[in-house]
């Protein structure tokens, strides 16, 4: 009865999972560096990854820039971007106890990039197409699209990057000290807010790779951020907070429970399973799936 | 003259409404082990953090050698030379013991000199070395006293503050505790202690205050102190 099941075609499945579900671990990294140094829910991320596919957009459009071209200007802009956006909107804000306020920063902006982006781009999907886009590599038989596989290759690579950065520079603990236990951060001389730069500027950072490897696989539209930020914090909730691979495996197995959801139950259940997951966590296993409960000292 | 490395002027702090200090005032001589007793929420907390920049007083000054460091970021205070280990120890226990260190060097000031000072840290605590890769939530509980100690040590201070260092360790590890305050001070480390095992500060001390709700209530030798008949019978209950 289920002879269609094919081996193929659940492989299929699982890659495709495994390929879209890197796109929301590199969003969940982002999310997990700001809410680990900062205590900041930056709803923003997913409106800052479509920004970004835009300017990916843009370049190519109008500068005929490809967007695997675009790469080291898009990230060094998102960079940048990331530590404006913490020395312009959230410095201040940073300070008080009140964590709402930074929530309520967070939301703010993500609407005024959502209409910015309506205004400039009018809020119609839009795409990317190259004479690559649409090819795909043979796997053993299975079709593994092009731009997909070069989004998987990039999220691994920059989540590599940032490991390296946190585990092996002075700057990367600082901000891995930062994250468990600020004043013991600040009474070993760490400032804070350079440690909050560095955080914001490798979490919008991340959103510039995001938003490449998204522009050049789906549409996309000024509204679906919003719901990329949520997919993040899944993501987050099933790798656990603290842990730069723990974000991205979270991504990778929310983005396998969505395309095999979709496939088994229907289309519009995977993002019910996914939130009804979201919330299963929370409620049995809040520190995370993948987090071996660390004693506190 | 003696030579007040570290002087509290007429300190007051409250958290809202609450008042923590009530005009303290102390000296701590350089090369010399101050202790500050007292019960419970008497405020030596609150006065150690005041101190470290974690804290903004209402009134009142603290002086580091002559110089007025009041209101200071506690990455200033640090840096100037005041190195403060806290309460609880508050280690990053998700990184290693070896990351720990070379955080705890972390000002500009101490920054030039990590590699010379973590030799120096592994020659005072050869057991932190043979854990320089293990995570500091996985010590035992003396260990990550040392660990605490050695992190702060790395930011060449010239005054040591240390808040509880006995608070939840075995009566051996406490009495180890209390012998290498002792040596670092012998080796000329001025340090500012704050205890609540007062029988053992008061020993080990050259000067002791005993504060009480926010208030210095008396001061002497800390030998003096242990025979004072008021301290006796309010904090140390019969002896022996």
């Amino acid at each position: 009865m289920l002879d269609y099941l094919t081996f193929g075609l659940l492989a299929q499945l699982f890659i495709n999972g495994i390929l879209f579900g890197t796109m929301y671990g590199l969003a969940a990294i982002g999310l997990s560096l700001i809410f680990g140094t900062m205590r900041i829910i930056f709803l923003s991320q997913g409106a800052v990854i479509i920004l970004m596919a835009y300017c990916c957009y843009w370049l190519f459009t109008l500068f005929k820039i490809d967007p695997y071209l675009s790469i080291p200007i898009i990230g060094s802009a998102a960079v940048v971007l990331g530590a404006g956006l913490y020395q312009g909107l959230f410095r201040r804000a940073v300070k008080m106890e009140d964590k709402n306020i930074t929530l309520l920063i967070a939301v703010g902006l993500m609407f005024l990039i959502e209409n910015l982006m309506a205004v400039c781009w009018t809020p119609n999907p839009r795409s990317i197409s190259t004479e690559y886009t649409s090819s795909s590599i043979p796997f053993f038989g299975l079709a593994i699209s092009f731009t997909r596989l070069m989004g998987f290759v990039m999220a691994m690579l920059s989540t590599a990057g940032v490991t390296l950065f946190l585990k092996r520079t002075l700057i990367g603990k600082a901000v891995r000290a930062a994250s468990e236990d600020i004043e013991a951060a600040r009474l070993v001389g760490i400032s804070p807010h350079w440690v909050n730069t560095i955080a914001f500027a490798i979490g919008i950072g991340l959103c510039g790779i995001a938003g490449i490897a998204l522009s050049t696989t789906y549409p996309f539209d000024p509204y679906f951020g919003f719901i990329f930020s949520l997919k993040a914090m899944i993501a987050l909730a099933l790798g656990g907070l603290g842990s730069v691979s723990g974000a991205l495996l979270g991504g990778i197995i929310l983005g396998m429970l969505e395309s095999w959801s979709s496939f088994f139950i229907s289309g519009g259940w995977a993002d019910a399973v996914g939130y009804g997951v979201f919330l299963l966590v929370l409620l049995f296993k809040p520190e995370g799936l993948l987090v071996r409960s660390v004693k506190k000292v | 003259m003696e030579n007040h490395l570290l002087e509290i002027k007429d300190l007051r702090v409250s958290y809202g409404s609450v008042h923590a200090l009530w005009g303290v005032s102390l000296h701590v001589p350089e090369g010399s082990i101050v202790a500050l007793v007292g019960a419970n929420g008497a405020g030596k907390s609150t006065l150690l953090k005041t101190i470290a920049g974690m804290n903004r007083p209402q009134q009142g000054g603290v002086f580091f050698s002559g110089k007025n460091i009041t209101g200071f970021t506690p990455e200033a205070v640090v840096n100037a030379g005041i190195a403060l280990v806290p309460e609880g120890r508050r280690l990053f226990a998700r990184l290693t013991v070896q990351e720990n260190l070379e955080l705890g060097g972390y000002t500009p000031r101490a920054r030039p000199f990590v590699q010379e000072s973590l030799e120096r840290a592994y020659e005072l605590f050869p057991r932190l070395q043979t854990k320089s890769n293990q995570l500091a939530g996985s010590l035992s509980g003396g260990e990550q006293q040392m660990l605490a100690i050695a992190r702060s040590m790395m930011s060449k201070p010239t005054i040591l503050m240390l808040d509880e260092p006995s608070l939840g360790l075995s009566p051996l590890v406490v009495k180890m505790m209390f012998e290498l305050v002792e040596e670092l001070n012998r080796k000329g480390m001025t340090i500012l202690l704050v205890e609540q095992n007062i029988f053992q500060a008061l020993k080990i001390s050259h000067y002791a205050y005993v504060i009480k709700t926010g208030e210095i209530v008396l001061e002497g030798p800390g030998e003096q102190l242990l025979g004072d008949p008021e301290v006796q019978n309010a904090y140390l209950g019969t002896l022996e």
